[in-house]
């Protein structure tokens, strides 16, 4: 596929990473010679240097082949023209990112999708998205559902305490008789393992699981020893649009309290969102954070526009005894950072971001796909058919490669954790966990 | 050059008698019916025409067109008192009201809509003239719409503050952006509606004379009556229902009858205010019919329509009378003397102090407790879900609390000029709020005649106030308005 990213920020730049894996040719375009130039030494991509919003710039890039025109710079405003200009130039789809997140809500007003834009992206609201999800429950740093929770891929840390600590797979499947759960990867000193039967449980370990639902308890009680516990006191830092965004989400379900340090946003913060409790103040005031009752908050969202506030104050948070906490980084290189220093989870709107294009591009016969916060793994879900290669065989006489785990099953609404002797029939639903590399074969047998 | 654009107040105050002079035009033809004399209102007419005419044709071309917001507190306060003065002139000249501080009395309690009269036997005086003591309130309500609509929130005054304020940069209430096509509209379901309710009330064989008077008064939330027991000279039920249901819609903000009127049921179930309104009057009438059902013999029916009646001629500051309130019983008296303070909504041709202030106060006094557990958290009031600035809120809390010290120190001048305690207390109630009748010697069945000349001035004076909004007028008596910038 020919694709052009307009725009080598950081959701171009990750974006065209992602892509380049999967034999894509791309095109750069961006105004910043220097980034073009680190741009194509480290990735097999052209660059051209120009406006996108340019007939000639976007004729340059040979916009009337492609197949794709994705608008990812930081103004909406030439994300939207651009992308109408490309539609014009004959690229058959085009992304653009947005900011204002009206244009996702107000579809009947404008739809973009008459101006040409086939898909907008908004990183704030994904990152809402994210971290509503990353709060189902508290003891999971991770999860995600798969056919409307028939099955879930969580992740959890492993500590010296917790049953499966020094144990092979194998040995921890014994503790399993009921086949219910499967270890899909393991993030160990920021290499992300795809475990097989021999490899062991580690202390500090980052273990990822797919489970039946019902055996998420037994998972996070083998891991952690903890009970499940319920989230009820999220305290949410920063008014920005990603905070207005969680909170928005979270207050539907939880008792929300917003920090912002500019009196007027408050006003507007509180006026916007009538049922979150909004607060005055600095969030590096400790003092302020224990008289709203951080001793008592289940839930800590760091998302100012400083990533050293966000990161400062979730480790305060911890210190407070915060079971769960969130920080916005805008430095992408954080994010492997996260599990050591002790923030549950960093997320990253511009890394949501590209993810979700990547997927939308590689949608297709995958129905889902998601990746995992720091791991360097993708998760997809296929419908099998009548002609794909898996059906030929059980799993364990096929070739699969080492890279690659079928983690899940989805039959007639029963969910499965397969085994060697399992064979596939059309219209099983499969979730496959592999590293990124591997994608193209996974295709190869599940399409 | 003065600090004032005096030309240009000079060429509104002469359009306002040109108005007022055009009213008493209106009576001609009732005198001419009904073979009365028609030299008083005819050289009424002719004199506030010709101080009128050349003030507003000669100043209007030379006068700068910008009007300053002091020129606007200034205006609005004596277009009312050169109005009531002019306005006196039928009454004098007739001899139908021989005493000049009567004569105010009655006209600036119509021109604000109040309704209290010094009257003794209003059915002996001419026709011409009543229709002009009806029409005085009309016009009265018609200039609290735009006042209320357009030239108040300019001013920074006044209930309708809160819908136009109520989010930076966003006027949800205003119908239309330009103020003289709103004032238009408004003026059009005004007229619309008195034209109604005329017809509604012949239906229910009312004169045509008493029907259109009726109307004048109750869509301006007036008052003034043809008869001396006010409503309660008809028995048809037919009749006091219609009247009530139209003292509710003149109760009612008339940019509200108009979405209404356009179907814009949703805006309408939305609003807060009006839903309070409501629910309110639904609830105090079930509750004091009950008690006063439990003291009278009369037929359920009866009762039920005599406090709906009552209650709603209070709430919305009208004063029209059916039945003695405080004839019932002490608990009746007093709640009635309560709802003296309640008022109608905002934008409406009622006075008070308007329900949306007091769900404002309400709300902010029950967030203070809240506010008392988180110091840092902004807690602001929401009205019809939008929260309100903190400045505004204030500018409500400050309203409340000068009322109630001018309805404090108006009443102790009111004991001082020797009325007794039910009477001054709810006299400067009664005039503050625009309302008319009230409890003790000016109960719904007595009149102001027999308070002294001073007072008389106390209580014109505080139904101006009311009417204005208070800081309209107060802010005149302030060193800051008068100092050279």
């Amino acid at each position: 596929m020919k694709i052009i990213i307009a725009g080598a920020g950081d959701v171009g730049y990750h974006l065209a990473k992602l892509l380049v894996l999967e034999d894509h040719e791309i095109a750069i375009i961006d105004l910043n010679e220097a980034k073009l130039a680190h741009l194509s030494k480290h990735l097999d991509v052209v660059t051209v240097r120009g406006s996108a919003t340019s007939f000639s710039v976007l004729e340059e890039a040979n916009i009337a082949n492609s197949d794709l025109f994705i608008a990812v710079t930081e103004s909406e405003e030439a994300n939207i023209s651009t992308c109408i200009i490309a539609k014009h130039l004959g690229v058959k789809k085009t992304i653009a990112r947005i900011q204002n997140t009206e244009f996702l809500v107000r579809k009947d007003k404008l739809d973009l999708y008459d101006l040409g834009i086939d898909e907008i992206i908004s990183p704030e609201s994904l990152a809402g998205r994210e971290i509503k999800r990353l709060l189902r429950e508290i003891a999971l740093t991770d999860s995600f559902d798969f056919d409307g929770g028939k099955l879930s891929l969580i992740g959890l840390p492993i500590n010296k305490k917790s049953p499966l600590c020094g144990k092979s797979l194998l040995e921890a499947s014994k503790l399993d008789p009921t086949n219910s759960f499967i270890t899909v990867a393991l993030l160990r000193n920021n290499e992300t393992i795809i475990p097989h039967g021999h490899d062991r449980f580690e202390a500090n370990d980052h273990a990822y699981f797919i489970a039946l639902p019902s055996a998420i308890d037994k998972v996070i009680m083998l891991s952690t020893r903890e009970k499940k516990q319920g989230l009820k006191r999220v305290m949410v830092l920063g008014g920005s649009k990603v905070g207005i965004n969680a909170s928005k989400q979270l207050s539907k379900k939880y008792n929300v309290k917003l920090i912002e340090l500019d009196k007027q946003k408050c006003f507007e913060l509180a006026d916007m969102l009538p049922n979150v409790m909004v607060i005055h103040g600095d969030a590096r005031d400790v003092d302020l954070l224990q008289e709203e009752g951080i001793d008592e908050t289940d839930a800590f969202i760091a998302v100012t526009g400083n990533s050293e506030t966000n990161i400062i104050s979730s480790l305060v948070a911890k210190d407070h005894k915060v079971k769960k906490t969130i920080a916005l980084v805008e430095n992408v290189d954080y994010i492997h950072l996260s599990q050591n220093i002790g923030v549950d989870t960093m997320i990253n709107k511009k890394l949501i971001a590209a993810n979700f294009i990547f997927r939308y591009i590689r949608k297709g016969d995958i129905i889902n796909l998601t990746s995992i916060h720091g791991v360097d793994a993708e998760v997809l879900e296929f419908v099998i058919k009548v002609e794909s290669k898996i059906t030929r065989d059980t799993l364990r006489s096929l070739d699969i490669p080492n890279s690659v785990i079928v983690a899940g099953v989805i039959r007639k609404g029963e969910a499965i954790i397969p085994k060697g002797d399992f064979q596939f029939r059309p219209k099983d639903r499969a979730v496959v966990l592999c590293k990124p590399e591997s994608i193209q074969q996974v295709e190869e047998y599940f399409s | 050059m003065s600090r004032f654009n005096v030309k240009l107040i000079g060429s509104i105050l002469g359009l306002l008698l040109v108005i007022s002079g055009v009213g008493m035009l209106m009576a001609i033809p009732f005198s001419i019916y009904y073979k009365e004399d028609l030299f008083p209102i005819t050289s009424s007419a002719a004199i506030t025409l010709f101080t009128g005419l050349p003030l507003w044709l000669l100043l209007n071309k030379s006068a700068p067109r910008e009007l300053k917001k002091r020129d606007g507190y200034l205006v609005v306060t004596l277009g009312w008192v050169v109005m009531s003065l002019f306005g006196t002139l039928p009454y004098l000249i007739s001899g139908s009201i021989p005493n000049f501080t009567d004569a105010f009395f009655e006209t600036m309690s119509g021109f604000t809509t109040t309704g209290a009269s010094i009257l003794n036997n209003i059915e002996a005086m001419p026709k011409g003239i009543l229709l002009w003591r009806s029409l005085s309130q009309w016009i009265g309500g018609m200039g609290i719409i735009v006042l209320a609509v357009a030239i108040l929130p300019i001013l920074g005054i006044g209930g309708m503050q809160l819908f136009v304020a109520e989010a930076p940069g966003i006027s949800a209430e205003k119908l239309k952006p330009r103020i003289k096509d709103t004032a238009k509209r408004l003026w059009l379901i005004y007229v619309g509606l008195t034209f109604l309710e005329t017809v509604l009330l012949m239906f229910g064989d009312m004169p045509f004379f008493d029907a259109l008077n009726h109307s004048l008064t109750t869509m301006a939330t007036g008052g003034f009556s043809t008869k001396n027991n006010s409503i309660a000279f008809y028995s048809s039920p037919y009749i006091h229902y219609v009247i009530t249901a139209f003292m509710f819609l003149a109760g009612t903000s008339f940019t509200l009858t108009y979405f209404i009127l356009k179907r814009k049921l949703k805006k309408v179930l939305g609003n807060e205010e009006f839903i309070v309104y409501l629910v309110f009057i639904i609830l105090a009438t079930l509750m004091l019919t009950g008690v006063v059902h439990s003291l009278t013999d009369y037929s359920f029916e009866k009762n039920f329509r005599d406090t709906l009646f009552s209650v709603v001629s209070i709430i919305t500051t009208t004063g029209f009378v059916v039945e003695d309130y405080t004839a019932w019983s002490p608990l009746i008296t007093m709640a009635f003397f309560a709802l003296l303070f309640i008022g109608g909504m905002a934008g409406s041709t009622a006075g008070g102090i308007k329900v949306v202030r007091h769900i404002v106060l309400f709300k902010n006094s029950f967030l203070e407790m809240k506010r008392q557990l988180h110091p840092n958290a902004i807690i602001p009031v929401r009205l019809n879900n939008r929260a309100i600035q903190g400045e505004l809120t204030y500018h409500v809390l400050a309203f409340m609390m000068i009322y109630f010290l001018i309805f404090s120190i108006g009443s102790i001048i009111m004991a001082w000029v020797g009325l007794d305690f039910p009477t001054a207390l709810s006299a400067v109630a009664t005039s503050l709020g625009n309302v008319g009748p009230g409890i003790g010697n000016v109960s719904p069945v007595d009149n102001f005649s027999a308070i002294p000349t001073v007072g008389k001035w106390v209580l014109a004076f505080l139904m101006l106030l009311g009417r204005l909004e208070l800081f309209t007028v107060l802010i005149l008596f302030t060193p800051f308005f008068w100092k050279r910038e």
